[in-house]
Formats: C-alpha cells, sequence, structure tokens
C-alpha cells in the first residue's frame, strides 16, 4: 500500500458516483475531442499554406475571373519564382447534387507552386504528356472505386464544350497524395489547354493567379506591385498570401471558431460545476477520517496532495477515456465519413496535448477547493463530533 | 395515496437548500445543455425560415439542366426569347407574359462585425422581377434606371455589410456604380442581394446577351406542368424548371442539415454529462434523506410516496433548468443577426429564432435528463430499509 | 533515557475555550507527570477535561498556557508539521468509535502509519503482520471494517496504534461501545501491551470496570485531580 491506493480507495468509495462523475468528464472530453479535430481539419487550409505563396483574384470577388494575359505580366515582377493559375470548373461525377473540385490548370507551373502534391514520377510524366489526362485525388480514387487508366466523364454545371455538351471526357492517368495528412487530396485537375480549346465561351481567362515569392518578406511589396499594375485596367486584382485568403474565406462561413469554443465552454462549465460540488461533498462525508489520519501524524501538506491527486485521477481517466471514444469516433468513423469534403480529420497529437493540459487544469480546479478544506480539517473539532 | 406523495414531496423540496450546491450545479448544467441546443435549433430554425420564407409556389426558376444553382447556370437570349412565348406562364394587362432573365454574379462586401471581405450576390433583373418578388419595397431612394450603372441594396445588405450604403459610390472593373436605392422584401433572402439593370451586369461582366437564369409567373395550378412539358419537347432548350419554393427549400436544406447534424449530438453527448451530474445528485438527496424516509415508513408513508417525491424533485430540477436554459437562449440569441454562406456562394443574411417548438425540445430534453438521472435513486428512496430509523 | 525520569512532565497547564464572548475555563494550572511503563486511567463526568487533556498528552490540541514535556523535550509549542511528525514517531491512538478507515481492509489500516515511517517492503508487511498477531485477528487482516464486530474492529485500531512502535498509547473510551467481554478482552490486551511490551498506557474512560486494569486511577473533577489511587 501506498498513497496512490489510499486516493484510489477513496475516489471509488462510492462506485456509482464515481463512474457518474467519469461518465460526466468523459463527454465534455468526448466534445472536446470530436471538436477540437473538426476545427483542425477545417482551418487545415489556413495552416497547410506555404508563406511564400500568394493568391491573385478579381477585385470584384475571386469568382470573377482574369484575362489570360495576365498570368505573364506577373510572372515578370521582380521577386516572383513562380506564377501559375487555375480555373474553377464546377465538376461533378454523375450526380449533378455531389459536387467534385476541379480545377483546369496550368500544369508545369502549378505543380512546382504546390510542391506538397506528390506522385509517383512516372505519372507526373504521363501527366505532363498527356492532354486529357484527369489528375486525380487519392481519396476520389476511393470515394469513387477508379484505377489508374479509367475513363472517365466530368459534367461540368458550367462550362459547355464547342459540341454543346457539358460532359468532358478524361482519363485517369497519374494519381496525387499530399506530403502529409492534412494536405488535401480529394479534388481532380486537368490540363488549362485542353480546357480552353474546347470551350465554347468565354476562353482566354485564368480564374486566380498563384504565385510564389522569392522570399515570403518581400510578399507585402510583391501584391502591392501586382494590384498597382492592374489598377484602372478592366480587371483589377487583389493579391494576398495564400494563407490570409484561406482564412478569408472560412471566415465567410461564420464565426466557426466562435460556435465551437462557446460549445467546449458550455461543456466544460458543465462538468467543472458537477464535479467540482460532488467533490466537496466527498471530502466534507469524510472530514473524520481525515482528522484521524491527520492524528496518526499525516502531515497537512500530504493531506492536500492527497485529496488533489484524487482529483486529478478522476480528471485525468475520465479525460483520457473520453479522449478514447473521441479519437475511436473521430479516426474511425467520422473522418472516413467526411473524407469527401474535409480530408484528413483526425485527433493529432496537439489536441491530444492540449486535452490533457485541459484534464490537469480541470482537476486542479475541481480539486483545490476540497484539497484546502482537507486540510483545514480541526482534529479536536472532527473527533468531537462522534 | 396523493396525500402520501404530496406530503412527502413537500419534505423533500424543503430540503434542497440543505444541498444547494449540488442541486444548483444540476439546475445549471441542465440549463447549458439547452441552452446548447438551443442555440442550434434557432440557427437552423432562422436560417431556415429565411430561405423557405423566400421562394413562391406561383413562380418558376428555370436553370440549365444540373447547373443546381443560379451562379453556375447560363441561359441564352434565344433561350430567353423562346421561353417569353411558353404556355403555363400568367400574362400581365398588356398580354405579356411575366418574365424575367436574370443574371446572378458575385461581388466582394466588407462584413461588419470581422471586417473580412465576403461574397455578397449582384443580380441583374428585368422590370417584371420587382412583380414576381411579392412585398418588394423601396423604402428609401429610388430604383435604378434603365441601362444605368444604379444599384438599389437589400435591407440585410446594408445592416451586416460595409461599402453599399446609400449614395455611395462603388467600383466595379472599369465603372463606378452608384448605391441609389434600399429596398425590403419582409426579411426573405433577396434582402441579402445587390440589384442591377440585367443589361448593364452583362456589359460589366462581359456576359454579351447571356442570362443565367430566368423566372416567370406561372398561370395557375396547372401553369408548372405545362410550362415543364412544353421545355421537354424544344429541342433548343436544356432546362431545370422548378418553383420558386422548391428551389429555395433544396438550398435551405443542406446548411440547416449541417447545423442540426452538429447540434443535436453535441447537446446529447452533453446531456450525458449532465445526466450524470443529476443522478448523482439525486442520490446525494436520497442519501441525506435516508434516516427521514425511514422514519416516514415506520411511521405508514408508503415506498411508492417516497418513489414519486423523489423522482418530482430530480424532474423538478430539470424543469428549472430547462427553463433557466430556454430563457437564456431567448435573451442571447433570439433576433440576432448572422449570416453565413449559403447555397449559392454567397452571403445569407438571417436572424436566429427561438421558436416555440424548439423551447419544446428544450423542455423535453430537461425532462428526460430529470427522468433518467431521478429513477434509479428514486427506486432507492422507495426502498430504503425501515432499520435505517436508527440511523448509521 | 533514565528509568527514573518521567514520560510525561505537565506545567501549570491551562486550557480555555471561548464561545463567543464567553470563556470557558476546562482546567487553570495543572501540574502532573506520568511516569515511563505507567498504566493510567483517568475518570471523571462528562466536561471534566478528560479528553481535553488527553489532546494536550497527543498533541493534537495546544494548551492556552503552560508546558507539556515529553521525554524531556517541551511539545506544545511545536509547529504543525513537527507534532505530526512526533505522533507518528511517539503516540499510537485508540478511539471510542474505532476511527478505522472503511475503504481499507484490516491489514491496510494497519500500515497507514507505517506509510509516514521509512519502514518499506517485505519489514512492512511483517510488521503489520506481527501486530495483528498480537491482537490476535491475523486471520481477519483482508477483511473490511464494516465485516469485523465492534471488538474485533477495536482491536485493529489496537495493532493500528503500537504498528510504529510508539512510546505511548493514548485511549479515549476504548471499551465505551463494546459489550463486556469485548471490553474485557480490549482491557487484557492493554494490560499485556503495558506488561509485556512496557507501553506507557494513558486511558480516559467512564467505567470504573475498566478503571481497574489501570495501575493508577485519576479522577478529574471541573479540571482538577479529586483522587488518586494506586494499586501497586
Amino acid at each position: 500500500m501506498n498513497d496512490f491506493t489510499l486516493v484510489l480507495k477513496n475516489l471509488f468509495r462510492k462506485k456509482l458516483r464515481a463512474i457518474l462523475l467519469l461518465f460526466s468528464i468523459l463527454s465534455a472530453f468526448l466534445i472536446f475531442g470530436a471538436l477540437g479535430s473538426f476545427y483542425k481539419v477545417f482551418t487545415a487550409g489556413v495552416e497547410v499554406a506555404a508563406a511564400d505563396r500568394l493568391i491573385t483574384v478579381n477585385k470584384i470577388n475571386f469568382t470573377v475571373s482574369l484575362p489570360l494575359a495576365y498570368v505573364n505580366r506577373v510572372r515578370s515582377i521582380e521577386g516572383v519564382r513562380n506564377a501559375s493559375h487555375a480555373s474553377w470548373f464546377g465538376g461533378y461525377y454523375q450526380d449533378p447534387r455531389k459536387q467534385v473540385q476541379t480545377f483546369a490548370i496550368e500544369a508545369d507551373t502549378y505543380l512546382a507552386a504546390y510542391s506538397e502534391l506528390v506522385m509517383p514520377d512516372e505519372q507526373r510524366k504521363a501527366f505532363m504528356e498527356t492532354r486529357d489526362c484527369l489528375l486525380t485525388g487519392i481519396d476520389l480514387v476511393d470515394q469513387y472505386g477508379w484505377k489508374l487508366g479509367d475513363s472517365v466523364p466530368i459534367n461540368s454545371n458550367i462550362w459547355q464544350k464547342k459540341d454543346g455538351s457539358s460532359v468532358w471526357e478524361f482519363t485517369i492517368c497519374a494519381i496525387f497524395d499530399g506530403d502529409k495528412e492534412t494536405v488535401p487530396a480529394n479534388y481532380l485537375m486537368f490540363h488549362y489547354d485542353y480546357f480552353n480549346e474546347n470551350l465554347a465561351f468565354a476562353r482566354d481567362k485564368a480564374g486566380w493567379i498563384i504565385l510564389n515569392s522569392e522570399d515570403p518578406a518581400m510578399n507585402d511589396d510583391i501584391s502591392k506591385q501586382i494590384d498597382t499594375l492592374f489598377a484602372n485596367s478592366q480587371a483589377e486584382t487583389k493579391t494576398s498570401t495564400e494563407s490570409a485568403f484561406n482564412k478569408a474565406f472560412l471566415q465567410q462561413m461564420g464565426n466557426i471558431g466562435l460556435i465551437l469554443s462557446s460549445v467546449i465552454g458550455a461543456a466544460f462549465a458543465t462538468i467543472l460545476m458537477i464535479v467540482g460540488t460532488t467533490m466537496v461533498m466527498a471530502v466534507s462525508e469524510r472530514t473524520k477520517e481525515i482528522a484521524v489520519m491527520k492524528t496518526l501524524g499525516f502531515r497537512t501538506g500530504r493531506i492536500f496532495r492527497l485529496v488533489l491527486s484524487e482529483s486529478l485521477l478522476l480528471a485525468l481517466l475520465g479525460g483520457l477515456i473520453g479522449l478514447g471514444i473521441a479519437w475511436a469516433l473521430v479516426d474511425l468513423a467520422i473522418g472516413p465519413a467526411l473524407s469527401g469534403f474535409l480530408p484528413g480529420m483526425r485527433l493529432t497529437a496537439d489536441i491530444a496535448l492540449l486535452a490533457i493540459v485541459l484534464m490537469l487544469a480541470l482537476g486542479l480546479i475541481t480539486g483545490i477547493l476540497p484539497a484546502l478544506k482537507a486540510m483545514n480539517v480541526a482534529i479536536v473539532d472532527a473527533l468531537g463530533k462522534n | 395515496m396523493f396525500k402520501q406523495i404530496a406530503a412527502l414531496t413537500k419534505l423533500n423540496l424543503r430540503s434542497i437548500p440543505q444541498r444547494w450546491g449540488m442541486s444548483l450545479a444540476t439546475v445549471f448544467s441542465v440549463a447549458l445543455v439547452v441552452l446548447v441546443l438551443m442555440a442550434f435549433l434557432a440557427m437552423a430554425n432562422g436560417f431556415k425560415a429565411t430561405l423557405s420564407g423566400s421562394g413562391s409556389t406561383d413562380v418558376a426558376v428555370m436553370l440549365r439542366k444540373g447547373a443546381q444553382a443560379e451562379l453556375n447556370s447560363g441561359i441564352s437570349l434565344a433561350q430567353l426569347r423562346l421561353i417569353r412565348e411558353a404556355p403555363g406562364i400568367a400574362r400581365n394587362a398588356d398580354g405579356n407574359t411575366i418574365v424575367s432573365g436574370e443574371l446572378y454574379v458575385i461581388v466582394d462586401g466588407l462584413k461588419r462585425t470581422t471586417l473580412t471581405d465576403v461574397n455578397l450576390p449582384l443580380r441583374g433583373v428585368e422590370p417584371d422581377a420587382l412583380v414576381l418578388r411579392q412585398g418588394l419595397k423601396i423604402v428609401e431612394g429610388h430604383m435604378f434606371g434603365s441601362g444605368s450603372n444604379e444599384l438599389i441594396v437589400g435591407q440585410a445588405i446594408l445592416r451586416e455589410f460595409a461599402g453599399f450604403d446609400l449614395g455611395s459610390e462603388v467600383r466595379l472593373g472599369t465603372a463606378t456604380w452608384k448605391v441609389v436605392g434600399v429596398f425590403s422584401t419582409g426579411g426573405t433572402v433577396f434582402e441579402s442581394e445587390i440589384w442591377a439593370d440585367a443589361g448593364s451586369i452583362q456589359s460589366l461582366y462581359q456576359r454579351g446577351s447571356g442570362y443565367q437564369s430566368v423566372r416567370a409567373k406561372l398561370d395557375g395550378a396547372d401553369g408548372l406542368k405545362a410550362l415543364q412539358d412544353w421545355a421537354e419537347n424544344e429541342p433548343t432548350l436544356n432546362l431545370d424548371i422548378i418553383t420558386e419554393k422548391e428551389f429555395f427549400s433544396g438550398q435551405a436544406s443542406g446548411i440547416t442539415n449541417i447545423i442540426l447534424y452538429m447540434g443535436w449530438p453535441l447537446a446529447i453527448v452533453m446531456a450525458f454529462g449532465a445526466l450524470a451530474g443529476a443522478w448523482n445528485t439525486m442520490y446525494a438527496s436520497v442519501e441525506a434523506r435516508t434516516r427521514e424516509i425511514a422514519t416516514l415508513r415506520a411511521i405508514g408513508f408508503a415506498g411508492f410516496a417516497a418513489f414519486v417525491s423523489t423522482l418530482v424533485e430530480a424532474l423538478l430540477l430539470a424543469f428549472v433548468g430547462g427553463l433557466v436554459g430556454s430563457v437564456l437562449a431567448w435573451l442571447i440569441f433570439n433576433g440576432i443577426s448572422a449570416s453565413t454562406l449559403g447555397g449559392n456562394f454567397t452571403q445569407v443574411v438571417f436572424a436566429f429564432e427561438v421558436t416555440g417548438e424548439a423551447v419544446q425540445s428544450g423542455i423535453v430534453m430537461a425532462l428526460i435528463i430529470g427522468l433518467l438521472g431521478g429513477i434509479i435513486p428514486s427506486i432507492r428512496a422507495a426502498r430504503v430499509p425501515l432499520l435505517s430509523v436508527h440511523g448509521g | 533515557m533514565s528509568k527514573t525520569e518521567p514520560l510525561y512532565v505537565l506545567r501549570g497547564l491551562s486550557k480555555q475555550y471561548s464561545r463567543g464572548k464567553e470563556t470557558i475555563p476546562i482546567f487553570d494550572g495543572l501540574d502532573m507527570e506520568i511516569a515511563n511503563g505507567e498504566f493510567m486511567a483517568i475518570m471523571g463526568p462528562s466536561g471534566s477535561g478528560k479528553t481535553t487533556l488527553l489532546n494536550q498528552l497527543g498533541g493534537i490540541d495546544a494548551p492556552t498556557t503552560g508546558e507539556v514535556i515529553f521525554d524531556g523535550r517541551r511539545i506544545d509549542n511545536l509547529g504543525q508539521g513537527a507534532l505530526a511528525k512526533w505522533r507518528s514517531e511517539n503516540v499510537g491512538f485508540i478511539f471510542q468509535f474505532y476511527n478505522l478507515m472503511p475503504t481499507l481492509t484490516a491489514a491496510q489500516n494497519v500500515e497507514l502509519p507505517l506509510l509516514l515511517s521509512p519502514v518499506k517492503g517485505a519489514e512492512r508487511k511483517k510488521r503489520v503482520a506481527t501486530a495483528l498477531d498480537i491482537v490476535g485477528i491475523g486471520d481477519r487482516a483482508k477483511h473490511y471494517p464494516r465485516q469485523l464486530s465492534g471488538g474485533q474492529q477495536q482491536r485493529v485500531a489496537i495493532a493500528r496504534a503500537i504498528v510504529a512502535d510508539p512510546k505511548v498509547l493514548l485511549c479515549d473510551e476504548p471499551t465505551g461501545d463494546l459489550d463486556r467481554t469485548s471490553a474485557d478482552e480490549v482491557l487484557e490486551m492493554l494490560q499485556l501491551l503495558n506488561t509485556k511490551m512496557g507501553k506507557t498506557i494513558i486511558m480516559v474512560t467512564h467505567d470504573p470496570a475498566a478503571a481497574k486494569y489501570a495501575k493508577t486511577e485519576l479522577f478529574l473533577d471541573k479540571g482538577k485531580f479529586i483522587k488518586k489511587g494506586s494499586k501497586k
């Protein structure tokens, strides 16, 4: 027997009560784990954004295209290492209600800009050399059961071909993945040239321009230069870093961060109250036992630590179980289910770490009052209550 | 029996102050669960009400097949001319069909609360558009002039976003536009839009003579069918035709479902946490009253009365929690204006709506927490051994 | 420590409680000595100050004025921490209601004081087993207090009191909650601990029959000793 035995015995003195408390703590950490993972993957676009990557869009709105000629003019600006462009295709596969993100890109410069997109060398070569190649994200390959060499018709809900059809035929000749799990690989890309030549209308437009600066320190300067260059032209531009662009887009959804943190806050407020009051009660129930221990010679500091350890243990046990369930839920159920539009949803180490910090905080906060109370038990008074 | 229950319940409730800490924790934890649930419901209801209130059953929306949203769609002038002569469409006093060819493009605005760029819809409309939106009123300024670079903006735009105040000038492309009027449509989604003359938008966006969607007033209940059948047999048309009501409910369902799919599970998981708290509190209550219950039973009170009185305590605590949560939700959320990216890739402004139905759901959830949390402690109360009269 | 020196010396011991504005004196200027190896019964009516005196001897309550000297060392002016350490090394307590930890087995209850000592591992187990054997309930080591009778519980409490090998046992109405047979068994055990193991025992009791087991009987009334009887 040691102090830990005492802590454990005290915690589970009333088994049902302990289990109920664990259950309630578990619920809060389950919510934390699940929402934390969701928020993390939701904002992944901001995190995976490269520091040297800038996006130039039409000042009216990013859905309005730019003249293709702008790309070369951006390229000539000092400090621009690489420039590419992409256009939104509005693609879907068979079911018009299920959009598949599809982009028409200038291939070599685009892949140079997004170095985190990886694929085997021979596939990269095949993509570069095949006109109608569909560079397919690995998540979509899994989702639709496609394989290399498949012919895949992708409909566009925007663009028609010269023949009036909206069905574009492609061959899957390369499959890409992200070099990290947070890098999305749930979209399709194909050659801009193939797109532009077959377009029935609105040819020679670039949806937006992506460029890499030679040094992130030059980002502000380059942005200003580009936007000044096209000021007062027929299409004015707005240039920002990729991360600022992604962040602004997420904010359009509303303040998701505030909503999620409010829910987590409410869940924690609940368990703080429940666990806090129960621990106070649990300790006052055994005032006399604490007095006896003091009589035996247990010092106040040790009594304090014993009680505090009890609430810490409770918080850690409940929290870890909750985190475990959250992990199972996120990594094994929700994550795979949402892989279509939020790829790579996982309960990551930093979320787990933050959860553990919260467990410790919960344990300390709910334990401090009972621990002080236990520490201050007066032997004579307590033993007098026979 | 009823007298017994009443007597014990009264005794029971009087003893709550002795356990005020835990009882209060129970009330507030239930209140928080209800608050969270109501927040999501108010959000979903508000969003849904805005969109579903927007659509009319006697207006048809026509988009290119598969386009799903006005933004993606494209309709040529030739197609629009054909549609103007289609059957099933109502005619005005002059004998012309009521049809508006419209464009739907996106411009940047600045959200007032976050000062970030957002997508706002700029709709190019023809004169019949005013007839096709019931209840549309210019509340300030005047209508845009035909062919002019003038804009009118919905009230919600004015409220939520900066940059489109009455009288202000807006630079889009090479031209400068002027906001000349503010319109209201009684809280529908159109209030989140900016309108201009269709022709002006065509030239600004180099759309030539093309449109993106067509709205038409249907001629009676059979109008839609007649229109659809006709369009089916026109080889040059390739359209999806549905009522405006259907169109907007389709757009509402996606986001409403996401909100509900998040809100309910979260509230339920939280409810389990609160349930554990309620259970604990009721156990403490029964434990504190063990001697009292045993004494009363020794006198002759029935175990069932002890059961009911304990359950009533649990239900009461939960009910108060539910009420507190509902009132808080109403005070905090009801009517607050918010906006999110809607189905058309643009901001939809809506107001949170704490409905009676949502309050009902909240209270029911609270009572379920009280019932499940109280039932086992109540059974225990009914089974208190008579020997406990001696204490210990 | 020589045999002739007393274990306890109390000098001018006063204790008063304040209840609101009123001050209630328990005893005033008490002097006494307790010899090493003594078995003393302190008797007296309720409120006579018996338990308060025992609390002073055990260092769980400090006198208002005066000195408590144990084994040549003043303990009344020690800090809380030092007192706790002193108690764990020198005093064993036995209470009327046993005061065992309900969550611990008999053996674990006995082991509790050893958490405060450097005794570890096998030695600790041996000490616990020996203590339980001495009080005659080695076979109940795995039982929880609620599974034991009052007499058995008090034996566990005695085992707990002696396991750390203290010099003195302080007993507060140790038989107050026991039937006659159990009470006699417990008292015989205390007597044995006094004679065979040399433990100094100070016992507060109401019960004249219990007091008969002691070497010395003291009668306390209104904070003063009124009669002192010694049998041997």
